[in-house]
């Protein structure tokens, strides 16, 4: 069933803070990036390996202890994202709160990458949710991750956040709630009851 | 390493021929599968294959054999979920993917035979050799298909440049008059 979201706001104080509060707000917002690893694949991997003691992305604020995607303010998706994989994407990056951004790590999440003529490959998570950065490579090295999230850094210092501007950006592109692309769940009593009639055909 | 063993059996026979695999000691179900063979010169259809191994081999490698039979386009075949409970995934993926029946498929659960891993809605069997990739009809291949090929090499130049060469034919890739696009 269709869960109703509420619009997304971003509070009272931020909408109507002076110029150089919400520059402050900004800053802290760009360096305090709870991400949510979304890994589908090998790429994955080089998320993990960006993350430990080498390559370090904590240095730039970049937080990889999110419980869950309600706590988190970035999602990097890196790996191959499946049409059948695709309405749990789009669960998750609705269960996060706004401001949220999106990383888009490898060929696969970009543009489905060397299974671009696959029949169960989605091509590009961008077709479920919107990207603010794309890194490429196949799958890319840390330092690649390192430079998409300085970029995504960048975007976040000269942005503007208001609450018109965050609803043109997230419930805007909204294609579709999450229940709308979400399979019925079989239920255990449907299983063992081995009662057909509600069962969807 | 040596060739695994492998045992053609009509496709009446299928079960009865698991069975007695399975009555050898080939107790251990571990995968099914199915192979497109609807191009093939004579009794054109499908190839369901099925891998046992021994598990009473001992130490080492376990002792496997492969059954196989022929499955005629459109003709349900007989399940082998009343000798192992563990086929009815694989038989699901194997109905999913090559659009093959299997009489009798009990899971335990009553619903028969239903999709297991595409996604809700999919239409069509993917891994047939007839099912049309879309996006090969709209996009060339990105690059060379032989070694040799200059970079970028589509299908006009490639086959413009050498004359001899048999044009490659892949399965899934749709001829110029399908459509639309």
């Amino acid at each position: 069933m269709p869960v109703d979201l509420p619009m997304p706001r971003i509070g009272a104080v931020n909408d109507d803070a002076p110029r150089p509060i919400k520059l402050v707000l900004n800053w802290g917002r760009r360096y305090s990036l709870w991400v949510f690893n979304f890994g589908l694949a090998c790429c994955a991997i080089e998320f993990i390996s960006a993350s430990m003691a080498r390559h370090d992305f904590i240095r730039l604020g970049v937080i990889p202890f999110a419980p869950g995607p309600r706590q988190a303010d970035l999602m990097i998706v890196s790996g191959t994202v499946s049409d059948k994989m695709a309405p749990a994407i789009r669960r998750l990056y609705d269960q996060m709160p706004e401001p949220k951004y999106v990383i888009s790590f490898g060929a696969c999440a970009n543009s489905g990458g060397p299974y671009w003529d696959s029949y169960c490959v989605t091509k590009g998570v961008d077709q479920l949710i919107p990207v603010d950065v794309y890194v490429p490579g196949c799958p890319p090295r840390p330092e690649a991750l390192l430079q998409g999230i300085i970029r995504l850094q960048e975007k976040i210092a000269s942005e503007t956040l208001s609450n018109k501007a965050i609803r043109a950006k997230y419930a805007g592109s909204r294609r579709a709630a999450a229940g709308e692309v979400t399979r019925p769940l079989l239920s255990k009593t449907e299983v063992t009851g081995r009662d057909t009639a509600g069962v969807p055909s | 390493m040596s060739e695994t063993p492998c045992r053609d059996v009509p496709l009446q026979e299928w079960t009865a021929a698991l069975a007695a695999a399975r009555d050898e000691g080939f107790d251990f179900f571990d995968w099914l599968t199915a192979v497109d063979e609807t191009d093939a010169e004579e009794t054109p259809g499908f190839d369901l294959v099925c891998h046992l191994m021994n598990s009473s081999t001992g130490r080492g490698a376990l002792a496997r054999v492969l059954v196989r039979t022929r499955v005629p386009n459109g003709q349900p075949a007989p399940s082998a979920t009343g000798l192992w409970r563990g086929a009815a995934w694989h038989e699901r993926e194997t109905y999913e993917m090559f659009g093959i029946d299997f009489a009798g498929f009990d899971d335990g659960t009553g619903l028969g035979l239903r999709p297991l891993l595409l996604p809700e809605g999919f239409d069509g069997t993917p891994l047939r050799k007839s099912f049309v990739l879309a996006s090969r009809a709209s996009k060339a291949w990105p690059g060379a298909k032989e070694p040799g090929e200059g970079a970028g090499g589509h299908d006009g130049a490639a086959a413009s440049e050498k004359p001899g060469r048999k044009k490659i034919n892949a399965p899934g890739v749709p001829d110029t008059t399908w459509g639309p696009r």
